[in-house]
C-alpha cells in the first residue's frame, strides 16, 4: 500500500513542483546566508586593516602628545558570528558586527553603527529561518489540506470505506509520505547548509536542526487537527491559511506591539541626550567638581590633578567625557533592562506561540538575537573601560608616544559562550504538537465512526 | 446472507427509509427498483455501515453491521454508480491498492487475471486511470469487488452509463458470481436489466419497499407496467 501511495504522490506533478520550489527557496536562502557570512568576514578583515592603518597614520602625525593621539584613535571590538548565523541572520543585519570606539564618552559611540545599504534593511533577508518559518508551513498546507477531502470530493472515499473499516491506517501512510518528503527537503537543505556554510556539527547546529524539525512536526500536527474535522477542501484550506496568517504574521506582530506597549523605552533617546549634556555642560562649569567626581570614580588616579595655571589639561578633558557616561548610566541601565524584559516577554509568549518560539530559538542558537547583542554591548563597555584604564595613566603622565608598541592594538573579539537548554529549545512546540495530535486523534475517533454524512 | 430488519433511517423531518425487512440468500440476485430518493442508496449505505440506521439493524452473514463493522465490511463488496479511483495509478495499481486495503496482496499475474475477468482489455491494465472511460473504470471496480472474494455484493446503479455490450458483460459477471454463492443486492433504474439478471425484484417508493416480485413470474412489459403503477 505504501509503495502505491508513494507512486500516486510522486506522479502528482503539483506536489513535486511544490517540493522543488521549496528546495529552490531553501538554496537561495543558503546563498544569502553564505553571502552574509562572507560580507561579515570581509568587514572584519577590512576593519582590522583600517584600524592598523589608522593607528599608524595618527601615531606618525601625533608624536608629541599621547592625549591628542588617543583623542582620535579607535579600537574595534568584533561581535564574532558563528557560521550558523548564515541560517538565521536575525538582528545581525541591523546591528554592527564591529564597533570601533575611542576612549572618550562611550554611550554615543555604542549606537554608531556601520554604514549599510538601506535597501537590504527595507527588504530584509530571505535567510533559511525565513524559508522555514514562512514557506515550509505553506507547502505543508498545500500538501495536506485535502488529505481526506480529496478522496471524498472525487468520490473515491466510498470505495475506500467499502474496502476497509479502518481508513486511518491508509491516511496515516498518506500523511507519512508527505511528512517524509517535506522532512527530506529540510534535512537535505540542512546538510547542504552544513557543508556549504562550513557549519561545524556541534551542539548548536544539532539543536538548530531539532528546532527546525519540531517546527515542521508542529505544522503537520496542526494540519492533522484541521483535517480531522472532515471539512471540505476549501474549508480546510481557508482554516489552515488563516492559521498561517495568525501564527506567522498577526500573533508575532501583536506580541511585538504588546511588548513595546508594556516596556516603552524613552530611555533610548534620553541616554544619548544625557550623555551629551553630561559632557558638554562641563565646559562652562568649574573644573574642580568635575575632577573630584573623576577621582571619586577612579581613586587610583587621585594623584593626578589639573594644573592650576593651565586652562586645559587631558585629565580635565577625559574627566568631562567621563561625566557624559556617568550622567547617562542610569538611563543606559534602564534601557538594557527593558530590552531584556522585552526579550523575556517574547520568550514567555513563545511557550504558547510556536512560531515566535522557533524564531527566537533559531536566532538565539545562531547568536543573532537581541540578548546576544546586549551582551556584546556589555562586553564593549568592559573593552572600553579596559582601554581607558590602560591609557589614562599614560595620558596623564604624557608618556612618549614612541614608547608604546602600537602594532599590538589589533581588533579584539567577543563571543558569548552559548548556553543551550534542551527543554527550553524544543519543548514548547513539541508540547503543542502532542496536544494537537491528541486532539486530532480524538476528533478522528469521533468523526470516523460509521456516520459518513 | 444479507438481512435488513426493520431498517429505518430518518434525517430530521425526512424519512429516507422506513421499516425495511428484506433477506437475500447466498447465490441470489435481488434488484431494487425505484425513483430517485426512493431509499435504494440509503438501504445499501446502511448495509455497508456507511450510515447508522435510526432504527432496526442490517446483517451481513449473520453479523450486525453496526456492532461488527470491521468484520462485516470484510465480507461485502460495493460498486457505486460511478467508480472513482486514483487517476495517477494504473488499473492494475488501483486494483492492487484497493485489494491491499481489504488485506489482499496479489501478484501482477493475479491482478491481470482479475482485470481480464472483469472485461478490461489487456492493453489498458497498465495505463493510468486518467485516460479511462466510465465503462473501463467500472470494470476496474468490478475487478476490485471480485478480488475481495466476498460473500455479499452491493451495487448502486452499476450499469448506468455503460454501453449495451459492457452492460451485458457486466450482467454475465454478476450471474457468474451468484452461481458461486455470492448474495447480490443491486439498486437500479434499468427495468430490463433487473428482469434479465435478478431472481427477485423489489420496488421502493418514498422509503418503503412496496412490492417484491419473482423475476421469472413476470414479463419485462408487465414489470414495467407494475413499476409505473406503483411509483
Amino acid at each position: 500500500m505504501t509503495r502505491l501511495l508513494l507512486k500516486n504522490f510522486v506522479r502528482a506533478k503539483g506536489l513535486m513542483l511544490g517540493l522543488l520550489l521549496l528546495f529552490i527557496a531553501g538554496c537561495i536562502s543558503l546563498y544569502i546566508g553564505h553571502r552574509f557570512i562572507e560580507q561579515n568576514k570581509e568587514t572584519v578583515e577590512q576593519s582590522a586593516h583600517f584600524q592598523q592603518e589608522n593607528i599608524e597614520r595618527y601615531v606618525e602625525y601625533n608624536q608629541s602628545s599621547i592625549g591628542t593621539l588617543l583623542y582620535y584613535l579607535r579600537f574595534g571590538l568584533v561581535h564574532q558570528a558563528p557560521h550558523l548565523v548564515g541560517l538565521a541572520i536575525g538582528q545581525r543585519d541591523i546591528n554592527p558586527s564591529v564597533i570601533s570606539v575611542n576612549i572618550r564618552n562611550l554611550e554615543e559611540q555604542k549606537y554608531t553603527s556601520a554604514l549599510m545599504n538601506p535597501m537590504y534593511q527595507l527588504l530584509g533577508n530571505m535567510d533559511f529561518s525565513f524559508v522555514l518559518l514562512y514557506f515550509f508551513p505553506l507547502i505543508i498546507i498545500a500538501f495536506c489540506y485535502n488529505l481526506v477531502s480529496e478522496e471524498k470530493e472525487e468520490g473515491i472515499w466510498d470505495m475506500i470505506l467499502s474496502q476497509t473499516a479502518q481508513p486511518l491506517q491508509m491516511l496515516s501512510i498518506k500523511l507519512g509520505i508527505r511528512f517524509a518528503s517535506v522532512m527530506g527537503v529540510l534535512l537535505l537543505l540542512l546538510t547542504l547548509a552544513g557543508l556549504g556554510l562550513n557549519i561545524p556539527l556541534d551542539k548548536a547546529f544539532v539543536s538548530f536542526c531539532l528546532v527546525a524539525i519540531v517546527y515542521v512536526v508542529f505544522w503537520f500536527c496542526l494540519t492533522c487537527l484541521v483535517i480531522s474535522f472532515h471539512l471540505s477542501s476549501s474549508q480546510n484550506a481557508l482554516v489552515l491559511l488563516l492559521s498561517w496568517i495568525s501564527l506567522t504574521l498577526i500573533l508575532p506582530a501583536s506580541v511585538h506591539a504588546l511588548s513595546t506597549y508594556l516596556y516603552p523605552i524613552p530611555e533610548a533617546y534620553g541616554t544619548v541626550l544625557e550623555s551629551r549634556d553630561g559632557y558638554h555642560t562641563q565646559w562652562d562649569k568649574p573644573k574642580e567638581p568635575t575632577i573630584a567626581q573623576f577621582h571619586a570614580q577612579y581613586p587610583q588616579f587621585s594623584s593626578y590633578n589639573h594644573p592650576s595655571d593651565q586652562e586645559f589639561s587631558w585629565l580635565w578633558y577625559f574627566a568631562m567625557q567621563q561625566m557624559g557616561d556617568q550622567h547617562a548610566a542610569n538611563d543606559a541601565k534602564v534601557l538594557a533592562e527593558k530590552l531584556r524584559a522585552r526579550g523575556a516577554f517574547s520568550q514567555a509568549m513563545g511557550w504558547v506561540i510556536p512560531t515566535i518560539h522557533t524564531q527566537l530559538s533559531l536566532n538565539s542558537l545562531s547568536q543573532s538575537d537581541l540578548l546576544h547583542h546586549l551582551h556584546f554591548l556589555e562586553a564593549l563597555e568592559d573593552f572600553h573601560e579596559d582601554k581607558r584604564l590602560y591609557f589614562y595613566p599614560k595620558i596623564f603622565e604624557n608618556a612618549a608616544v614612541a614608547e608604546e608598541d602600537w602594532s599590538d592594538f589589533g581588533l579584539a573579539f567577543h563571543q558569548k559562550p552559548l548556553e543551550i537548554s534542551g527543554a527550553q529549545t524544543v519543548l514548547p512546540p513539541l508540547l503543542a504538537s502532542f496536544l494537537l495530535l491528541f486532539l486530532a486523534r480524538m476528533n478522528w475517533r469521533m468523526k470516523m465512526f460509521i456516520e459518513k454524512n | 446472507m444479507l438481512i435488513a430488519e426493520n431498517l429505518t433511517k430518518i434525517y430530521g423531518q425526512q424519512t429516507a427509509l422506513w421499516q425495511l425487512n428484506l433477506e437475500i440468500k447466498a447465490g441470489e440476485i435481488f434488484a431494487l427498483l425505484g425513483q430517485n430518493g426512493a431509499g435504494k442508496t440509503t438501504t445499501i449505505h446502511c448495509l455497508l455501515g456507511f450510515i447508522l440506521p435510526t432504527e432496526g439493524a442490517a446483517y451481513i452473514n449473520g453479523l450486525e453491521v453496526t456492532k461488527n463493522l470491521t468484520v462485516a465490511r470484510k465480507q461485502v463488496a460495493y460498486i457505486p454508480e460511478t467508480v472513482m479511483l486514483y487517476p495517477n495509478l494504473t488499473g492494475a495499481e488501483n486494483l492492487a491498492f484497493f485489494s491491499s486495503l481489504a488485506g489482499f496482496k496479489y501478484s501482477t499475474n493475479e491482478l491481470e487475471a482479475y482485470l481480464t475477468y472483469a472485461g478490461l482489455q489487456a492493453e489498458a491494465h497498465h495505463r493510468r486511470l486518467g485516460g479511462y472511460s466510465k465503462g473501463m473504470r467500472q470494470k476496474v471496480g468490478i475487478a476490485i469487488a471480485v478480488a475481495k472474494q466476498v460473500k455479499a455484493l452491493l451495487l448502486d446503479e452499476p450499469t448506468s452509463g455503460l454501453d449495451p455490450k459492457a452492460a451485458n458483460e457486466f450482467s454475465s459477471i454478476l450471474k457468474n458470481m451468484a452461481e458461486k454463492g455470492t448474495a447480490i443486492l443491486m439498486a437500479t433504474h434499468d427495468i430490463f436489466r433487473a428482469k434479465e439478471i435478478a431472481d427477485r425484484i423489489g420496488i421502493m417508493k418514498e422509503g418503503n419497499l412496496v412490492s417484491i416480485i419473482k423475476a421469472s413470474s413476470v414479463t419485462t412489459h408487465a414489470l414495467e407496467e407494475l413499476y409505473l403503477q406503483m411509483v
